[in-house]
């Protein structure tokens, strides 16, 4: 398996929009733009254009037929996951795995989309995920008043918390974190609105207990294309290519909630927890590499929580102890482990974690400046559901 | 949907008997006879053993809270006169988690491993909702 994945596929073109709230642009006026950018960062042609694999569907964001009729497009490989954040990784696998096999030469991952214009998606009305039988994908119950995603990621942490002795204020260590690098980021949503302090973090309102204001990720619109092509043909191409060294998919089943690490006691899980296993490690060894080859980590921030949980998910920290290891700068640009350097989803915008995918191949091109992860060569997307990408230079 | 309403259970066929249980104020887990493990939510397999062959078991109604929440923020009109307003993980003493409100606590008493116990809520003549206070 691993000499069918490793540095087989790469990210060869990246192109995104302005990102921002209430932006004028339709989706697909969005998606055009970062499309165009992609286009001419690759080299590539439009026509070279052959395949489709997109998560972020309509209403917030665009199908893959509306894309393929809008811009003109030709493809003969198409895939659409949920729209959901969790489909990311799965979105960038799939693309890979599609010019691996031959299936396609070029596919664009395209993500366009406007959470201002949609806003009863998120815990309102019009988010029909939250009413399925059993309860929702992130623990939503709406008969009992939680309608929204937030309310799985809090009652997470209030469990961790109960357990494992950590605070509302050792919370505060990631937005801070990721607030100090969208200040480096003049992309960012949040640049030139300063750094955040606990006492910043501890006195914006409550959402949903213990998360406040800056512990959510921000509501925005934008878009984000990358471009992935094989490995033989990305040599050819103008910019160095990305490599895709490893890949593992998300965990399910009774012992996971998608919002907290494994068997932690939330829903059904069993509430015997233990560290970081094969499974979970996969993505490593698909790659060549160990976990401390990885120079940066990059994961889906929603909420604050969620990047404290992946570190326990990856062994970075044992079960506990990722509250206390965050804090100190561990997890800011210039500390052991940089995360979401380019502010992520609470700091730079919310463009369906895609935002992620851009900053890690422009920091493995060494285009960041000055949050420019010194002699970046391994970076890491991985969520505390379990899935991965390890991607090199 | 109709936001001035609070959103009422999606019952299903492997539902049905839980809520209708509910109706008659009595807490119900899906047991399977073959490996005598109940579960929740319900469903038409046990996923332990993957048997068929499932029945029903009386729950004590008695439990801990295992998680807990107070919702400051209106995503959703219909609650908005509760605001702010608790949502728990109820851990029944029989092992399967409920999600539920707790009622006849004040929010910032609510903690983690806290006992309590089923009230049933007629919300509606079809349907009744199991939430949860306090333990005597």
């Amino acid at each position: 398996m691993n000499d069918i994945v490793r540095d087989k596929a790469a990210i060869v073109g990246i192109g995104r929009s302005q990102f921002g709230r209430f932006l004028p642009e339709s989706q697909l006026g969005l998606g055009a733009i970062a499309l165009k950018g992609a286009l001419a960062d690759s080299g590539l042609e439009r026509a070279d254009i052959d395949g489709l694999s997109l998560h972020m569907g309509w209403p917030l964001g665009l199908d893959y037929d509306q894309i393929a009729e809008a811009y003109g497009l030709d493809v003969r490989y198409v895939n659409q996951m949920w729209t959901h954040g969790r489909f990311i990784a799965y979105t960038l696998q799939h693309a890979a795995l599609a010019v691996i096999s031959g299936m396609a030469d070029v596919v664009a991952c395209v993500t366009a989309i406007s959470f201002t214009r949609e806003r009863d998606i998120l815990g309102g009305p019009g988010d029909m995920e939250g009413m399925r039988e059993g309860g929702g994908t992130h623990g939503e119950s709406p008969p009992y008043g939680l309608t929204a995603p937030a309310a799985g990621a809090a009652l997470a942490y209030q469990r961790y918390m109960a357990l494992y002795g950590a605070t509302p204020e050792q919370l505060a260590a990631v937005p801070i974190a990721f607030r100090k690098h969208a200040q480096r980021n003049p992309h960012a949503y949040t640049y030139g609105k300063g750094e955040l302090s606990v006492a910043d973090h501890q006195s914006q309102r409550m959402i949903v207990d213990p998360l406040r204001l800056f512990d959510c990720s921000l509501i925005s619109d934008g878009a984000v294309v990358i471009l992935v092509t094989s490995a033989e043909r990305a040599r050819d191409l103008k910019r160095k290519p990305v490599y895709i060294s490893g890949m593992q998919g998300l965990r399910s089943g009774r012992e996971e909630f998608i919002f907290a690490p494994r068997g932690m006691g939330l829903n059904q899980q069993s509430g015997k927890r233990a560290g970081a296993d094969e499974r979970d490690l996969a993505v490593y060894s698909m790659a060549g590499i160990e976990r401390e080859d990885i120079d940066g980590l990059y994961t889906y921030d929603a909420f604050s929580p969620l990047p404290l949980f992946v570190l326990e998910r990856f062994g970075f920290c044992a079960p506990g102890e990722a509250a206390g290891w965050a804090q100190n700068g561990r997890i800011e640009l210039g500390g052991e482990l940089p995360m979401n350097t380019s502010g992520g989803l609470l700091c730079e915008g919310h463009i369906g974690g895609w935002n992620s995918v851009y900053e890690i191949s422009s920091q493995l091109r060494g285009a960041c400046g000055e949050r420019q992860i010194a002699d970046a060569r391994h970076l890491q997307w991985g969520t505390c559901w379990g899935d991965s990408l390890v991607f090199r230079n | 949907m109709d936001i001035s309403q609070k959103p009422l259970p999606r019952i299903t066929p492997d539902t049905e008997p839980f809520w209708a249980a509910c109706r008659r104020h009595e807490l119900l887990l899906a047991e399977c006879h073959a490996c005598g493990k109940v579960h929740l939510p319900p469903g038409p397999v046990c996923p332990f053993c993957f048997s068929d062959d499932l029945g029903w078991r009386q729950a004590s109604g008695r439990g801990q809270v295992s998680a807990w929440t107070v919702v400051h923020k209106e995503w959703f009109a219909a609650f908005h006169d509760d605001l702010p307003y608790n949502a728990a993980q109820i851990e029944l003493e029989e092992g399967p988690r409920l999600t539920a409100n707790l009622i006849g606590v004040d929010n910032d008493k609510i903690t983690v491993g806290m006992a309590v116990e089923v009230v049933f809520d007629d919300v509606s003549e079809e349907v009744t909702l199991p939430r949860f206070t306090p333990a005597a």
